[in-house]
């Protein structure tokens, strides 16, 4: 007889809770990781080093690596909520595609470290390299991450690559559902980027104009591959018709417009507000349509709660003291800053 | 079993130690290089000591790209890892312990923020405000410690959890505290180990020699408080599991192996960061760090090796298999149970049972150890592999699935007879038909020693013995090697003096 063991099939707290933090944590996320990696590709494409005013391109190149650092931590909590809540499809889908899920931490040293090499840098000229190869290595990993997670979305197309290739070798096979919504991410990150470049760059003309520019162009992208997203890869629109994602969808087109006005009419920060909500309800459409294409697999709701509230309280006291602690030391270095330069 | 099994030609044992070393390594010296730089700069600053401020600027650049940078994307790295080779024990310890780690990230977040704002904040800030920031950040640091500790030694003893499931049964587990006074104490000797490299490069002069003097007793330091601790740790493992790892080599010879490690730093540090500081030099410093890294890997070798059957004692196998649905997979068979499955029934079974710790060549060969051997030896061999030496988990599924594997592994052996692989004859053939069909489970002077049982019985006896081998134990095959394997076998057990037998 085997003995009587805990059963780690429970969620230690409500799912709604946990989802709330999900996709609050998963959009800080897509946001830094938009400054950064769409922050870098207007640098890099607009041309910085030659077109820009130098006072701004060091500022800017500097804050890539932090950006770096605050992406890749705000990117540790929704992903360890994301397998809290979906062990079996998530894990299954990065085993199947093992190799290059694994290749993403070898990809994001070399980005990382790039970005401290360009930053680190005191003339312009072999920025371009390092910001070349860091350029690489977030498309990789966001390539993979597209195409993992909408893997993620079918296990029956999760067992069928299994049963073809055990080696870790495979790659989502429904190529339309990963790359289109690889480019509608890539083109809503670009907007973000030229969103913050023309923030970044409010001295020099050229960077915000150059910001403005992507902030547009990104946005119009994201609209098109969005539509077509949520029309060609078959079950997207059904998933999205019949639920919740049709409303938050709805309100998160409405706001990224209004961000668009917004930023139009240069009040940057109301717009940057609308922007972060616009992405926070895309966040919760994704979220909506995975649990619809997953609802014949998989329900999360079915899974027992245990709440361990104790632990979770004590986690809530020491996020806010975190956030407390983030504010006094950025706080102290910002008004040190100050105080030096007067 | 719901989880795809990653098939690769790797070693996963070997691979997941490498880079939890290595973070590890890393991520202690990001906790103990956190308080070396708030302490120095509290000295140099009072002192008004110029070369020393600019020492420990240079450090701190050093401090944040690994720590910052690489620390944090190897923790990355081996979540990454245990979720493809263990999902289900990732899922097992995320569930169970999911704000433990987020509470965690909360001193991540500030640990990561800390050390930017430290490096960046050397001419910014004012010595008071720097000086807190850096205690900030060695809070934050070590706070994490002191969290991923309690999951970490939930692994090797889950304790009173088994029977209640209850969080901080878990947590708070009966090794957690002596891991925490170690793991502090090695943060700190790395603390001293790191700063010894970097000082390794400045000029000989009085400067170096106090700057050597005053990190070699950082490692000092860190050492006596590890060395203690590490006694009292292995004190409290269970007897069950250090049993099991008697007869085992790596376990045994990693704990020899960490005590002569220690002793090698020791010296080596009393030598030239006490007695000769101006020779130290970049050689001497990397062999220190050498030592330090050989002492550490050895320990978290051991650790990982006196867990063995488990991924999670009592709880979960190695091979991600589920302790409290074993019996489920012996009645319905692990293939009813395995979602999966690519239409080779062998290749699945062996995947999902063996290959976390086997390869079928390479990294612990299994086919070369059943070269020469027959389905049936095969079959019952994997029906008894918990007695096997080598604490490996029962295997979970049905006497016609052991068949199945049994049939996946013989055809691809070498199917000659073991006297011609081996080209051997008489008792020398039949050490080896020993070896191969017995020795495994009962080897003379060692494992599972049978010798008073087996040696000193007449050539009738043997006959009667091999015979009547399907009958002695459940988990024992029958005895089904071919008449001149037997004949040898009995020459050879004639030849061996019972007591005295190697
Ligand atoms: C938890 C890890 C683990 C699992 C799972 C495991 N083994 Fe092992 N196995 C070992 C270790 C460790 C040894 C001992 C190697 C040594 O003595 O150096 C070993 C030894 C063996 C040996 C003897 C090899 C020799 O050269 O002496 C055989 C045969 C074997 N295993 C078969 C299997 C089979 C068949 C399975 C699957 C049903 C399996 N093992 C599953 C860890 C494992
Ligand atoms: C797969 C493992 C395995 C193999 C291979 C194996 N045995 Fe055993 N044997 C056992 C087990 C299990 C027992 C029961 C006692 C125990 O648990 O140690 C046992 C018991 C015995 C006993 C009874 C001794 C006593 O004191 O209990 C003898 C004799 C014996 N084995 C001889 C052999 C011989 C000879 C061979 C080779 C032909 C052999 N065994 C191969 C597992 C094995």
């Amino acid at each position: 007889m085997n003995p009587v063991l805990p059963s780690y099939q429970f969620l230690p707290a409500p799912l709604w809770l946990i989802d709330t933090l999900h996709i609050l944590t998963l959009t800080l996320h897509l946001a830094a990781m938009g400054l950064l990696f769409g922050g870098v590709m207007v640098f890099f494409f607009g041309r910085a080093a030659d077109r820009w005013d130098s006072a701004v391109v060091p500022l800017i190149r500097k804050s890539f690596p932090t950006l770096m650092a605050a992406t890749i931590t705000l990117g540790i909590a929704p992903l360890l909520f994301v397998q809290l809540v979906f062990p079996q499809p998530i894990y299954s889908a990065s085993i199947v595609s093992g190799w290059f899920w694994l290749l993403i931490i070898a990809a994001l040293i070399v980005a990382y470290y790039c970005l401290y090499a360009a930053g680190f840098s005191k003339s312009a000229a072999p920025c371009g390299k390092y910001l070349a190869v860091a350029l690489l290595g977030m498309v990789y990993v966001s390539l993979v991450y597209s195409s993992v997670f909408s893997l993620a979305e079918r296990p029956d197309t999760t067992k069928a690559l299994y049963a073809a290739n055990q080696a870790g070798l495979a790659f989502h096979a429904d190529h339309a559902h990963w790359l289109l919504r690889w480019m509608h991410m890539i083109s809503g990150i670009l907007a973000i980027g030229g969103f913050f470049i023309r923030l970044a760059g409010q001295k020099d003309p050229k960077a915000s104009e150059a910001g403005r520019r992507f902030f547009l162009g990104g946005m119009i992208l994201a609209i098109v591959f969005g539509c077509a997203y949520l029309l060609v890869p078959a079950g997207v629109f059904q998933a999205v018709r019949g639920g919740p994602a049709l409303w938050t969808l709805t309100l998160a087109v409405l706001l990224a417009l209004a961000a668009m006005h917004l930023s139009r009419n240069r009040s940057p920060l109301w717009a940057g507000l609308f922007l972060f909500l616009s992405m926070l309800g895309m966040v919760a459409t994704r979220h909506f349509v995975r649990l619809a294409l997953l609802e014949k697999h998989f329900r999360p709701d079915s899974v027992p709660v245990s709440p361990q509230w104790v632990v979770f309280g004590l986690f809530l006291v020491c996020f806010v003291l975190a956030l407390g602690t983030l504010y006094y030391m950025t706080a102290l270095f910002f008004r040190a800053t100050k105080a030096t330069s007067k | 079993m719901n989880y795809p099994f990653w098939d690769t030609q790797l070693p996963y044992g070997p691979l997941m130690g490498l880079i939890a070393v290595v973070h590890v390594f890393v991520s202690h010296f990001a906790i103990g290089g956190g308080l070396y730089l708030v302490i120095a700069e509290t000295a140099a600053r009072r002192a008004e000591d110029q070369a020393r401020l600019a020492f420990l600027r240079t450090l701190s650049k050093f401090f944040l790209l690994t720590t910052v940078v690489f620390g944090a994307l190897t923790g990355v790295a081996i979540w990454f890892i245990i979720g493809l080779l263990n999902p289900t024990a990732t899922e097992a310890l995320i569930h169970n312990f999911v704000w433990g780690w987020a509470i965690e990230w909360t001193f991540f977040l500030v640990e990561i923020a800390a050390a930017i704002v430290y490096f960046y904040g050397w001419e910014r800030l004012s010595a008071r405000d720097h000086l807190r920031i850096g205690w900030i950040y060695f809070a934050a640091a070590w706070l994490s410690l002191a969290v991923i500790n309690g999951i970490l030694t939930f692994m090797l003893t889950p304790g009173n959890w088994l029977a209640s499931g209850d969080f901080w049964d878990g947590f708070l587990n009966p090794t957690y505290w002596a891991s925490l006074v170690l793991r502090t104490g090695v943060c700190v000797l790395l603390a001293g180990t790191y700063a010894l490299l970097v000082a390794s490069r400045l000029p000989a002069d009085r400067f170096k020699t106090s700057v050597v003097r005053y990190n070699a007793l950082w490692a000092l330091g860190g050492l006596l408080v590890t060395l203690p601790s590490f006694f009292w740790y292995f004190r409290i493992i269970p007897a069950a599991n250090l049993q099991a790892a008697t007869f085992m080599v790596y376990p045994l010879w990693s704990v020899h192996g960490s005590l002569l490690f220690a002793a090698a730093l020791a010296f080596l540090v009393l030598v030239f960061g006490c007695l000769l500081p101006r020779r130290m030099h970049l050689s001497v410093a990397l062999l220190i760090m050498l030592s330090a890294l050989g002492w550490f890997a050895s320990f978290e070798w051991f650790r990982e090796s006196v867990r063995k059957p488990f991924a999670i004692t009592g709880y979960l196998y190695a091979n991600g298999l589920e302790v409290s649905r074993m019996d489920a997979y012996r009645k319905d068979g692990l293939l009813a149970h395995t979602t999966f499955r690519t239409g080779d029934d062998g290749a699945d079974l062996f995947r999902h049972t063996c290959r976390s710790c086997h390869t079928l060549r390479g990294y612990r060969p299994l086919l070369a150890a059943l070269d020469g051997t027959d389905p049936a030896f095969i079959a019952g061999t994997i029906r008894g592999i918990h007695k096997l030496k080598g604490n490996m988990p029962p295997f979970p599924g049905t006497a016609a699935e052991a068949g199945a594997l049994a049939d996946f592994l013989h055809r691809r052996t070498d199917r000659r007879p073991l006297a011609e692989i081996y080209r051997l004859e008489g008792t020398a053939l039949g050490r080896k038909v020993y070896e191969v069909r017995c020795g495994r489970c009962h080897e003379f002077g060692g494992f599972n020693d049978k010798a008073e049982s087996i040696l000193g019985l007449t050539e009738k006896d043997y006959d009667d013995l091999l015979k009547n081998s399907g009958e002695i134990a459940e988990e024992m095959p029958a005895f089904s090697g071919s008449p001149a394997e037997k004949e040898a076998l009995i020459q050879y057990l004639l030849s061996q003096k019972p007591g005295g037998a190697k």
